[in-house]
């Protein structure tokens, strides 16, 4: 057996080392445990107490935050789970025709901003929606149904957001697995449905279990979609309205910080109880590999039709928001009837020339925040596959617990953290538009330092050995072979990332100051407003097609790179 | 410099993995110009001790030289990275890089070097025509096929004129014929350049074609270093014995032991065996009794006195040029090859002689 061998530790190695290590502890641990320390003081007195806590928990309204936002949670790891699974196993082992197009699209849902299918499904399933109206119209029905607002429109509207979470990480425990298990089963008698239950789902519940923490860990965190569905009793609702616009009321301000560190504090064990579980449970070892494609079964018949038939009505779900968005955008009055009165550019020309610097303020933060990311994810990826230092693994827990940290921790976090006037400049960092930048770069770091780690981890370590013993140092052989090698996989995770930071919401809005919003934050703002909803569906819609561009680049550069960024949390 | 110089020593080296030793204090010579073995099966530690040597792993203690250099040597702090240690070193999946021709393949090493470019393509015309790829020089490592993967890769590591030339497992992923090929022509490059070479397999018959020295190593430890019909003829133990080459197990007791290492044992149903002794063995030393398939002659009646056990025919395959009989003797399995004339059936009992000059009495 060969043993990957690490060997010695460079100077050089050192000071990546430390220098990343620097990174997370002031960049991610630093602003996590300091709220979470800030929740221990008593709101008047700043003493250290526990005070804060008893309260909450004897606060029927603050309690009932916290079982509505477990129950929405698991509520919509049960929707996606039954909507996901069928889906994924028609991908992963039945070749229809455009199959590639249904993989991609199934992924669409959890790039697009969250807002949008909130918006969308308010124009279609809202009490004076498309639906409702067309139904009122035709007399089927009196009074409108209530489709949406209420935990089942919430878990309705996440379910379809998260849905890619589910497919995308079961579907590629199913096309990794080695097809002879199957077959095995089948020639031992159990053919069909038995051997999916009782082969093929056991084989996946690794990847299955990280799917379902990123749902979880999603709809715990996520205060948005309730608000835009006019809920407020959830954990990270609650959190962002009493600091947001309580924050005057110290004590509000307080539970809201408590609600913000328990949803972190489930997410976490939730991770943590899922990695432990993965660690047990990798049947990876087992399997001697498969075909790219994994094992396809021919289908044929009414099964076949089925199938077709079930993979077009999910790719209907998933296209409905932004077809929905992208008419709204070009519409005005689009209220009480089922269709819009008018079409017109005028939302986009005033988003254009009123609000230009949403649009330049999402793109030159995520550049920033690109760059600054891309030597962190290589550091990172080459000091958790190519080095022997102790300690990596500490870096490696503070970043992947990055995944788990919703993005209101995140923004509270950095508020409080860099609320300190800075030597040399005499001005705190939150206060200084760089703060923007620095927070998408922490928060989305996970999706590049995975991909980039993958990369490493895939490539043959003899390629870079041959190297050195053709004369060339660990640098040259850097620059000369490891770069050019994972340069794919290294960009598959930059357009991730730009994806992802392009569209959050969740840390910023704690952190902008007037001149810094971003299209999402402008978003949020112009529909807190009121105003007519074009305007906000326009922006919605320019942040579809920023994503559709990056997202048609990333289908030419790889996607299989994306199984690593999802699974095995 | 004498020809039995030294150049390769490694002495008391340790090499562990979290708790697995993978080297467990191996002392090593390969003298220049030599081209050396390391023969085991997998995990017994051979392509840890080479890249050991290459410098691809550090060693937990012990000393390494190359060309009377200290290269490790934890103990005293001293490590020599790979690309300052003047190797070449073909991989076991050749680690061809697929971005770059075959071309800048083969020339990195002369790159690195600042050689002029009419001085890099001139040696690199000049290796592409030793290795027999002229005229590939444009080709991606994917146009091409395992075996020009595998020309290369030994290119590549010849290219810098390096005095060692280290090879893992080499010729594992090429087919049967390939390799047949490949043997004689990595002996022959290695013998006309002169090279001190270690070479890595798992594979008897390639150690016992291709090396002047065969290292038999197992659970990271050297069970035997010699020539190749040393180690197939007098093996140090069963291990080694059972390792290269087809070997029959007897149970026996060591009753006297004579001049020149000649003796007698006892099998444990008394039958009486004139041998071979191995110098380890004392009197009354338990043992077991070497004899190889080819050793043996068989007899369907009439036993011509000592050395002889009778024996039940279990088994038997014909493979054209011999007979191949399994035979059961005490409940013992054990195989003998015979001309293709001599027939008995299957559950017939008949009689074996052990040629008393082959049969060796071997320590556990």
């Amino acid at each position: 057996m060969k043993k990957p061998g690490k060997g010695i530790i460079s100077i050089g190695e050192i000071i990546i080392f430390t220098l990343l290590l620097l990174y997370v502890i002031i960049f991610i641990a630093y602003p996590m445990l300091i709220v979470v320390f800030e929740s221990f003081h008593d709101p008047k007195t700043q003493a250290l107490s526990i005070n804060n806590y008893i309260k909450f928990f004897s606060d029927t309204y603050y309690y009932q935050c916290l079982i509505n936002s477990v129950i929405a949670a698991i509520l919509t790891i049960l929707v996606t789970t039954l909507l996901g699974i069928p889906l994924a196993y028609i991908l992963a082992r039945y070749r229809l025709a455009g199959k590639t197009l249904y993989t991609a699209l199934s992924l669409l849902p959890i790039l697009l901003p969250p807002y949008v299918g909130a918006f969308a499904f308010i124009i279609l399933f809202g009490k004076m929606g498309i639906i409702n109206l067309l139904l009122m119209q035709i007399g089927l029905i009196k009074q409108p149904i209530d489709f949406l607002y209420g935990l089942h429109g919430l878990v309705f509207v996440e379910s379809i957001h998260l849905l890619p979470f589910i497919v995308l990480t079961t579907a590629a425990g199913m096309t990794q697995i080695d097809p002879s298990f199957e077959e095995v089963a089948e020639v031992a008698g159990a053919s069909g449905l038995r051997r999916t239950l009782t082969i093929t789902l056991p084989l996946i519940t690794p990847q299955y279990a990280s799917g379902a923490f990123l749902v979880f860990s999603y709809v715990l965190g996520d205060w948005l979609t309730p608000l835009i569905l006019g809920q407020k009793y959830y954990l990270a609702s609650v959190a962002f309205l009493n600091i947001a616009y309580h924050f005057a009321d110290i004590e509000r301000k307080y539970m809201g910080i408590i609600a913000a560190v328990l949803a972190s504090l489930l997410s976490v064990a939730s991770l943590m109880a899922v990695r432990t579980y993965v660690e047990r449970k990798s049947y990876a070892a087992l399997s001697k590999g498969t075909t790219a494609e994994g094992r396809v079964i021919p289908i044929k018949g009414i099964k076949k039709v089925a199938a077709y038939l079930y993979v077009f009505f999910t790719m209907i779900l998933v296209l409905l928001s932004p077809i929905i968005i992208a008419i709204a955008a070009f519409s005005r009055r689009w209220i009480l009837t089922p269709f819009p009165e008018y079409y017109t550019f005028e939302n986009i020309r005033m988003l254009f020339i009123e609000l230009p610097s949403y649009i330049q303020n999402t793109l030159i933060f995520s550049a920033i925040a690109l760059l600054m990311a891309l030597p962190i994810a290589l550091g990172t990826g080459y000091v958790l596959a190519r080095t022997n230092i102790s300690g990596k693994n500490v870096l490696d827990g503070i970043m992947t617990s990055v995944l788990a940290i919703p993005g209101i921790m995140m923004g509270i976090g950095y508020l409080i953290g860099f609320d300190y006037p800075l030597p040399f400049i005499n001005e705190s960092l939150s206060r200084v538009w760089l703060i923007m930048p620095l927070v998408l770069t922490a928060r989305r770091l996970p999706y590049m330092t995975r991909t980039t780690h993958a990369s490493f981890l895939q490539l043959e370590k003899s390629l870079e050995e041959a190297a050195f013993v053709s004369g060339a140092s660990k640098l040259r052989t850097f620059f000369n072979i490891t770069l050019p090698l994972i340069l794919k996989g290294v960009f598959a995770g930059m357009l991730l990332f730009l994806v992802m930071a392009i569209q959050e919401i969740s840390a910023t809005i704690f952190l902008y100051r007037p001149g810094w919003e971003t299209l999402p934050i402008g978003i949020y703002l112009q529909w807190n407003r009121g105003t007519e909803f074009g305007v906000p569906a326009a922006a919605a819609f320019i942040l579809i097609i920023f994503t559709l561009i990056l997202l048609i680049i990333f289908s030419k550069t790889g996607q299989r790179v994306l199984g690593g960024a999802f699974a095995a949390v | 410099m004498s020809m039995r110089q030294e150049f390769v020593k490694l002495v008391k080296v340790v090499k562990t993995f979290k708790k697995v030793t993978a080297v467990a204090g191996v002392s090593l010579s390969v003298n220049k110009g030599e081209l050396v073995t390391l023969l085991g099966p997998s995990g017994c530690g051979k392509t840890t001790t080479l890249r050991l040597i290459a410098g691809l792993e550090i060693p937990d203690s012990g000393e390494i030289y190359i060309d009377d250099l200290l290269v490790s040597a934890p103990e005293k702090g001293i490590f020599v990275p790979p690309h300052k240690r003047g190797i070449g070193m073909v991989f076991q999946n050749y680690a061809v890089w697929p971005h770059m021709t075959v071309f800048d393949n083969i020339a990195y090493g002369l790159k690195i070097q600042r050689l002029s470019k009419d001085e890099i393509s001139r040696r690199v015309k000049e290796v592409l025509e030793l290795i027999g790829l002229s005229g590939l020089e444009d080709r991606y490592p994917t146009q091409l096929s395992g075996g020009q993967q595998q020309r290369v890769a030994l290119a590549r590591a010849l290219i810098t004129r390096p005095q060692l030339l280290l090879l893992d497992e080499p010729l594992s992923n090429l087919d049967a014929k390939l390799r047949e090929r490949m043997r004689f022509e990595i002996r022959s490059l290695v013998k006309n350049l002169g090279l001190t070479a270690i070479y890595v397999t798992h594979d008897q018959a390639e150690a016992l074609v291709i090396s002047d020295r065969i290292v038999v190593m197992n659970h990271g430890k050297i069970e035997q270093i010699g020539k190749p019909e040393e180690v197939y003829k007098n093996p140090a133990n069963r291990f080694v014995a059972d390792f290269i080459g087809v070997a029959n197990f007897i149970p026996v007791t060591v009753k006297k032991i004579a001049e020149n290492f000649q003796g007698i044992v006892v099998t444990e149903d008394g039958s009486v065996i004139r041998c071979t002794v191995s110098s380890r063995l004392k009197e009354n030393n338990k043992a077991y009794l070497l004899i190889r398939p080819e050793d043996i002659v068989l007899y369907k009646d009439s036993p011509p006195g000592e050395n002889t056990l009778q024996v039940k025919v279990v088994h038997r395959v014909y493979l054209g040029n011999i007979n191949y009989y399994w035979l059961n003797y005490n409940d013992l399995e054990f195989r003998v090859q015979t001309s293709p004339d001599f027939e008995v059936n299957e559950g017939e009992r008949i009689f074996a002689f052990l040629k008393p000059d082959k049969a060796i009495a071997l320590p556990e």
